[in-house]
């Protein structure tokens, strides 16, 4: 699979490649401004890209702006985004910059690598990654209708938010995968949802429906 | 003729208000009495203010009298220190951020405030002289009435019971020079030396009431050494929270990391399955460090303000707040980066408060620049009855704001709606 690396820190970019390329991925290109990310999507037509938040020349979310200017010039182009902190605002906007093939991790999840693996082919294959703690920061914003679900549903909830598939969330909640779809479907009904069995589709519903119930 | 005019209404009407400061004075002094045993001090306080509110509608009215351009001082405010023109004691200014709960000044700030001290005699001078001056003032009118009106009606009234005036009227010469003698200086005296009294009531009042420029001066620097003091305090207990944080959190734990992985090492041929563990222990040590060096980054400055700005970071604030939150913010500039900070906390921590305690269904907050301030106005509709006694909250946002030399001022009675306005000056 052929990653593109936006990352300033020299040290930081470095980890990445090592990682990605001892991991099976192809690192076609590692720059660290958004000018070069552009142009290295327009040359190397990479299958992911992974960017950081915070680029020069301001060091703000130059990173963020980048990959959702990218996101329109190359409508579906999968990106995951890596933060040294998780900000709300930033995941939603990623959400609402198209279908799905989308991430907002923390860098420190990078270290737990076989789940950051996991991350970045979800997303490749136009899956979500969610960090948990920006699920985490949703789910206990304490909306009222979250307040119908049940402690379990919640959980649920929280893992489908990250993007999980039914068979991940039944084997860490520990039942069936069965036990797992009546529990989503108990959420969408809960939520006023139409149920879909797309992975991210359902990710988008959840986070807009979370994001909207703040007016 | 127009001074007499006005000069003779402002004595006249120094009478009934000097008949108020009799009573004010005789409620102090009661008040004040009853203060050695406890019950007179929300009555002192109460007392006091009303004094001061006495003070202000007189001095507006001497001021009226000698015109802005003749009362002596400059209408700009010498200090610079942003005191509104209808608060020309600065009383509001200065005494809004110690406000208990009913909005009534605390007796403490009252009795340490410099101008208590002017009321008082004013309060005393009027109190003795006011109502002797109305009367003067009413005499020479009557007298000047009454030697007109003599010298036509002197031989009505019988022989034996003659009209006196000065003198018994009892004849034409009398009544021909006597009465109209009076009556010339009466007029004079109101036409002439009347404004001239009036004049110099008005500017002794004014200049007793009104803080000298120096008096002015040492109180704005008393009150910026003490915000400097407060905000040196608060920095220094700014660094040693982020010390001891880093100290105990994140620098032990890479400590132990590296004690892990060193051990790790050594292990790896004799017993790697140890080895193992100890790298996996140190991996899950480093997440924990980070998360810790998070949290210390996101309390020194989040990280949000510098992506977004402040109506960014406000966005984003409010975007979590639980209770429907509408935020106004007025265009800003980019503020000095303290400014920013403590605003931003204060909003945090008021949404915070507006979250837990409340019990509001909508929130309002208003964000605007005026005059080189920057103004928080943070409104709800819950229960209100905010007491600053029972938690930290309140207090830290004061503290934030007295840091910057601002000031925070929240009025929330028991059945809602609370306001919190916080200033923030904002020159650099």
């Amino acid at each position: 699979m052929r990653v593109v690396i936006v990352e300033d820190n020299v040290l930081l970019q470095e980890g990445l490649s090592l990682l990605l390329s001892t991991s099976g991925f192809e690192v076609t290109a590692a720059v660290g401004t958004a000018d070069d990310f552009l142009a290295a999507i327009d040359q190397r037509q990479p299958d992911i890209a992974v960017v950081d938040v915070r680029l020069p020349p301001t060091f703000r979310d130059e990173g963020l702006r980048a990959a959702l200017t990218a996101r329109r010039q190359f409508p579906g182009l999968p990106v995951l985004v890596l933060s040294q902190y998780v900000e709300r605002t930033y995941a939603a906007e990623l959400v609402a910059s198209g279908q799905g093939a989308v991430g907002y991790l923390l860098k420190d999840r990078v270290s737990r690598v076989d789940e950051f693996l996991d991350a970045l082919r979800r997303v490749a294959a136009g899956g979500t990654a969610m960090d948990p703690q920006v699920v985490a920061q949703l789910v206990t914003a304490g909306r009222n209708p979250l307040d119908r679900l049940s402690p379990r549903e919640r959980e649920v909830l929280a893992l489908m938010a990250e993007g999980q598939a039914n068979t991940t969330i039944a084997r860490r909640l520990v039942v069936t995968e069965r036990a797992v779809s009546k529990h989503i479907g108990n959420i969408f009904s809960k939520l006023d949802l139409p149920p879909t069995d797309s992975g991210h589709r359902r990710v988008t519903a959840v986070l807009t429906y979370l994001n909207a119930g703040t007016g | 003729m127009r001074t007499a005019t006005r000069a003779i209404r402002y004595l006249l009407g120094g009478g009934p208000t000097a008949i108020a400061a009799l009573l004010a004075l005789l409620a102090v002094a009661t008040s004040a009495v009853l203060s050695l045993v406890g019950i007179g001090i929300p009555l002192l306080s109460w007392a006091l203010s009303g004094v001061r509110s006495l003070a202000g509608a007189e001095q507006r009215r001497a001021t009226r009298l000698l015109g802005p351009a003749n009362s002596g001082r400059q209408p700009f405010d010498p200090v610079g220190s942003g005191r509104e023109p209808s608060d020309p004691v600065g009383f509001e200014r200065r005494w809004a951020p110690d406000r208990d709960r009913t909005g009534r000044p605390r007796l403490g700030m009252v009795l340490r405030d410099p101008g208590t001290c002017r009321d008082l005699l004013w309060l005393a001078l009027h109190g003795t002289t006011g109502l002797p001056a109305a009367a003067c003032c009413l005499a020479l009118g009557l007298f000047a009435v009454a030697g007109l009106v003599t010298p036509l009606v002197w031989w009505i009234p019988p022989a034996e019971a003659p009209m006196t005036f000065v003198v018994p009227i009892t004849d034409w010469p009398r009544a021909l020079t006597l009465a109209p003698l009076v009556a010339i200086v009466s007029l004079a005296a109101l036409r002439w030396a009347v404004p001239v009294a009036g004049v110099a009531v008005a500017r002794a009042y004014h200049a007793l009431l009104t803080p000298s420029v120096r008096s002015r001066l040492s109180a704005r620097v008393a009150e910026l050494t003490a915000t400097r003091a407060g905000a040196l305090d608060a920095h220094a207990a700014e660094l040693r929270r982020i010390e001891r944080d880093l100290h105990d959190g994140a620098q032990a734990r890479l400590v132990a990391i590296a004690i892990q992985l060193a051990v790790a090492q050594r292990q790896r041929d004799a017993a790697p399955q140890i080895a193992d563990q100890l790298v996996e222990k140190a991996r899950a040590g480093v997440e924990d460090a980070l998360a810790e060096l998070h949290e210390v980054v996101r309390s020194v400055y989040p990280p949000i303000l510098a992506d977004r700005g402040l109506p960014g970071a406000i966005h984003a604030l409010a975007a979590a707040c639980p209770v429907p939150l509408t935020a106004r913010i007025a265009p800003l500039d980019r503020l000095p980066a303290a400014v920013e900070t403590a605003a931003y906390f204060v909003i945090a921590e008021a949404l915070t408060n507006i979250a837990k305690h409340s019990a509001a269904s909508r929130a309002g907050l208003w964000l605007t620049h005026e005059n080189d301030r920057l103004v928080v106005r943070i409104t709800d509709n819950g229960v209100g009855g905010a007491d600053e006694s029972r938690g930290t909250g309140l207090a830290g946002i004061r503290r934030r704001a007295a840091a910057l030399d601002g000031y925070a001022d929240v009025s929330s009675p028991p059945s809602g709606p609370t306001e919190l306005r916080v200033e923030l000056p904002c020159a650099s």
